[in-house]
């Protein structure tokens, strides 16, 4: 029994001088020998001298508890030296059509500074495919696990400099047992991984070190992989549970990834992540069933940058800083359709000196930014964003100290003008005043329309182009220009601008942070008329990837009224959330209208029987539609096209008590949306009706 | 048809009857019972008996029937509303007679309820002074030569609570009795808290994001707003901003507190790699008399919540 069992902390703190002269120096270059290794064999298993090279043997080799001379001739065949001090390098030369290694256990932790391993060798790989550097092209060699086996995580980094690219990872998560376990991840980076759960059959509890910011692995780069999907891009039949997390490492980049597809967070930091750098990733489709946030940073995060990223159809928000320590920069990012299960902010944020500057943020059930109030956060400079298709403000800065449930996923709402000092206290960015326009409607002159308004004394005001309907608030569409408030606290800008233009208004100043938005105004003509401008054309929910140049020219879909023969209703077994294989014909039929016609959005909406008390049954009602929702996505339907949204036992569908009424209940509705404006038809359905 | 008409002769003669007895009934002359309203009777007893010194007579008090007596009116305040074992509570009693009479002799009783007892020589009368004074632990009784028709007379004493208050109902009544009065009587309803004797204990605890998974929060570990804590007993705790909460007036015993996983979507309870007992997805306190008791729930990041 190998097992040391530490009784308390007291007796941790005891064997730490002990500990320290038993762990060997993990940055001792020096100790290991730099191989160049090509793995050649798909197979996983215990380390044992045969014909081809394990990427299990391969990083023993790198990590050096493995000699060349304990594998077999061929073996060593496929390990040549390298001069030391640059790093091992682990290249694939598998076999034409077994490119997928499954794992039957965790592979051992990566210890070997500057190790390299690299998908893009892999015969057959096509560096030309990619086309959008969000996109890489699709890897080749991919890393899961076995049928019957269970992994927790794919790759376990914990040395400097060490290098990820052109894999696909997928399928790495724990099942329920006596115990929860650790997250688990497609690729986790942290000096000492914890061990997965707290079994007696798990190895001895090492310490993690966590305070000591020297043993954090720095410098690891994870890039042009795919996360959580293999390389045919269909949806796994066991989806990961994490993508990248980043639990105690400084300086890591993870860039040009496609991360999809998971049931937690595609990027989730732990303990510490100082510098980290995200960039130029394609985040899609994650949170599906668990922590539902793309980004969600927590703990030290100092001088990080997420740029350029696609950020699209997750379960809750963009990105979610949750009581982290640190600024985050965060530009250049489209944000759009998250929230499909959560009503939450797009990009929520906690701590001070944050930088939001030119990402387009869109289509969330919530407000754009939400800037909390508890912990105080001041000085967050968002500008030169752009918003579109908002359910809230375009930025919320929480007030009067709210900490309510929605306080910290949806924001509060408009702010009243500061009226005491101490509002600074109990409000996001110090509770700085937005702009207000001197009048809802400005007459335009011969050339310019001058708008005049007040804010806060000496801060600079962005004026905002308004597109969408909607008052006295609505999304910020497009900057027009800033100019900077008076001592006075006026401010006056003339701007060329058609009559029936709505303009809005941000105010920002470096010691306070960015305001919410002013209320709308709007540019009349001179006679005091307010034209209407031509609407803007319905965009389609998208996060594809991009289509090759040589685009198809599609004929314009028919302007004529769909009459669909679609079944709107799923039924469920009493207490119960799985799909019957009734229920899953029904889905399917769904799915293939979904997939049909890409106009169509779909709201799900879970009811359940009156039985049982109201949060139990929202509850079950949220499991139904994610159910159902989690089925359509594994046909293939985008989830940016899918709402959840659970009702509990307050919409029933009959009014009686008997079984059958009570079966009738017990469903997920597809609510149907045809974003061309066009009406659909619907039929209602009772072949899945499951009694009691 | 004409069976019909009779119906309604009688139907409208049964009428004719009722109205009649009414207005027979009421015209009469007044009866003797509301000729004697208004009149007094004064009633007295005489007894008479041959004693040695010749025949002998007793008078007693009279007695009158008839007569509207304004009745004493009784006022009991105390200076507390709620009081614990220890603390001394001073009523206040006022007792006037509105009346047209002089009460005498006036007794005044009152009664205290379990765990009180009086303050000895707390009693304090003005402008009267009593003739009697009867102490016993549980009751007082003062007993006045006589209250002039719109005097009024004060009286405050001091009783202190002991711990047996707590058992009882902290109702005390005092009441005011003289001859040809109707008794009346006043009570006063104390609060009595458990005070220095309660055996109500503390929980308090904290919802934190575990990073070290040992259960403990340390720096970098920060709580988790607005999770719901569930009690064996069906209280349901907020945790606060700081992810702490506490919980006043626990009855002691074995008292048993679980994480309500759905107030914290996107977290579950984190595995502790060091004690075993902590997977617990509930945490089991043995709350003792007055003790305080800690309730920590450490959770993580969660995956795979359709499993459930």
């Amino acid at each position: 029994m190998k097992q040391r069992w530490w009784i308390g902390y007291g007796a941790v703190a005891l064997t730490v001088p002990g500990l320290a002269l038993t762990v060997p120096p993990v940055a001792g270059q020096s100790a290991l020998g730099d191989y160049s290794l090509r793995v050649t064999s798909p197979e996983d298993g215990p380390v044992q001298p045969d014909e081809g090279l394990t990427l299990r043997e391969a990083i023993e080799l790198a990590n050096g508890t493995l000699t060349p001379e304990q594998l077999s001739e061929a073996e060593q065949a496929f390990a040549q030296p390298l001069p030391t001090g640059q790093g091992s390098r682990i290249g694939f030369d598998l076999p034409t059509g077994q490119t997928t290694i499954a794992l039957v256990d965790l592979l051992p932790e990566i210890v070997a500074p500057e190790l390299v391993i690299d998908g893009t060798t892999q015969a057959g790989y096509d560096v030309s495919a990619g086309l959008d550097p969000k996109f890489p092209p699709a890897p080749v060699v991919s890393l899961t696990v076995a049928e019957g086996s269970e992994v927790a995580r794919g790759l376990t980094i914990a040395a400097d400099g060490v290098t990820v690219r052109g894999l696909s990872l997928y399928g790495f998560r724990t099942s329920d047992r006596a115990t929860q376990t650790t997250p688990p991840a497609d690729i986790f980076i942290s000096a000492l991984a914890p061990p997965v759960d707290s079994s007696p059959l798990s190895p001895a509890l090492e310490l993690f070190r966590l305070e000591d910011a020297e043993a954090a692995p720095r410098g690891v780069i994870v890039e042009q992989n795919w996360l959580g999907l293999p390389p045919n891009g269909e949806f796994p039949a066991v989806p990961s549970a994490f993508g990248v997390s980043v639990f105690n490492a400084v300086e890591t980049t993870i860039r040009n990834n496609r991360i999809q597809n998971h049931d937690g967070s595609a990027i989730i930091t732990g303990f510490r992540a100082d510098g980290l750098q995200v960039s130029e990733n394609a985040i899609i489709g994650n949170g599906l069933a668990g922590m539902p946030d793309a980004i969600r940073l927590e703990g030290a995060i100092a001088s990080s940058a997420i740029t350029d990223n696609l950020i699209c159809a997750n379960d809750g928000s963009g990105i979610y800083f949750f009581k982290t320590e640190g600024a985050a920069q965060i530009s250049g990012n489209a944000i759009q359709y998250n929230g499909r299960r959560f009503e939450r902010a797009a990009v929520y944020l906690m701590g001070n000196d944050h930088q939001l500057s030119d990402n387009f943020i869109g289509y969330q059930p919530g407000p754009g930014v939400a800037v909390t109030a508890y912990p105080l956060s001041l000085r967050n400079q968002i500008r030169g964003n752009r918003y579109a298709g908002l359910d809230g403000l375009s930025i919320d800065l929480n007030t009067q100290g709210n900490t309510g449930v929605q306080d910290f996923q949806k924001g509060d709402g408009p702010n009243p003008p500061r009226n005491s000092y101490h509002r600074r206290r109990e409000t996001g960015n110090a509770a700085i005043n937005s702009p207000e326009f001197d009048a809802y409607g400005f007459v335009t002159g011969a050339a310019e329309v001058t708008l005049t308004g007040t804010a806060d004394p000496g801060t600079e005001v962005d004026l905002y182009r308004v597109a969408e309907e909607g008052f006295p608030y609505s999304p910020l569409s497009e900057p027009l220009g800033t100019v900077t408030a008076s001592p006075e606290g006026t401010f006056s800008a003339s701007l060329a601008l058609p009559p029936g233009t709505r303009v809005s208004a941000i105010a920002s100043d470096p010691e306070w942070g960015t305001s919410e938005p002013a209320p709308v105004a709007a540019v009349q003509a001179a006679d005091g008329s307010l034209p209407e401008l031509p609407v803007t054309p319905v965009e389609l929910p998208n996060c594809a990837a991009p289509v090759p140049p040589p685009e198809p020219v599609e004929p314009p879909p028919p302007l004529e009224p769909l009459v669909l023969t679609v079944p709107r209703n799923i039924h469920f077994a009493l207490d119960r959330s799985d799909i019957s294989p009734e229920s899953a014909e029904i889905l399917d039929q769904i799915a293939e209208v979904m997939l049909e016609y890409p106009f169509l959005t779909v709201e799900l909406h879970g009811h359940t029987d009156p039985r049982a008390s109201a949060a139990y049954n929202l509850a079950l009602s949220e499991r139904r539609s994610l159910a159902a929702r989690n089925y359509l996505v594994r046909q293939g339907v985008p989830p940016e096209r899918m709402r959840i949204v659970p009702f509990g036992e307050t919409q029933r569908r009959s009014q009686g008590s008997g079984r059958v009424e009570y079966a009738r209940d017990r469903r997920v509705e597809f609510v149907f949306t045809d974003l061309r404006g066009l009406e659909i038809t619907f039929q209602d359905q009772e072949a899945d009706l499951q009694l009691e | 048809m004409r069976r019909n008409q009779r119906q309604l002769y009688r139907g409208l003669l049964f009428l004719l009857a009722l109205v009649l007895s009414y207005f027979l009934s009421h015209v009469g002359p007044p009866s003797t019972v509301a000729q004697a309203q208004g009149r007094v009777f004064v009633n007295q007893a005489t007894a008479q008996f041959d004693g040695p010194d010749g025949p002998v007579e007793v008078t007693s008090n009279e007695t009158r029937v008839g007569e509207t007596i304004v009745p004493l009116s009784i006022v009991k305040t105390a200076d507390r509303a709620a009081a614990e074992p220890g603390d001394v509570v001073v009523y206040r009693l006022l007792v006037t007679n509105p009346s047209s009479r002089v009460a005498a002799p006036l007794t005044i009783t009152d009664q205290l309820p379990r765990g009180l007892i009086y303050v000895p020589n707390s009693v304090q009368t003005t402008p009267l002074q009593p003739t009697q004074q009867v102490i016993t632990d549980s009751s007082l009784t003062l007993t006045f030569p006589s209250l002039e028709p719109g005097a009024s007379v004060s009286i405050a004493y001091g009783v202190l609570i002991t711990p047996d208050a707590v058992r009882g109902d902290g109702r005390n009544v005092a009441q005011a009795s003289a001859p040809g009065f109707t008794p009346v009587s006043a009570p006063f309803q104390l609060t009595i808290r458990p005070g220095i004797v309660s055996d109500c204990g503390t929980i308090l605890g904290r919802v934190f994001v575990d990073k070290n998974f040992d259960g403990q929060q340390q720096p970098g570990e920060p709580g988790v707003p607005n999770a719901v804590i569930f009690m064996d007993d069906g209280n349901r705790i907020l945790t606060d901003p700081d992810g702490l909460f506490s919980l006043a007036n626990v009855l002691p015993g074995y008292r048993v507190g679980t994480l309500d996983l759905y107030s914290l979507p996107g977290y579950t309870l984190a595995p502790n790699l060091y004690r075993i007992e902590d997977n617990s997805a509930s945490r089991f306190v043995r709350l003792s008399p007055g003790g305080l008791g800690r309730m920590n729930f450490a959770v993580t990041p969660t995956f795979g919540e359709e499993q459930s």
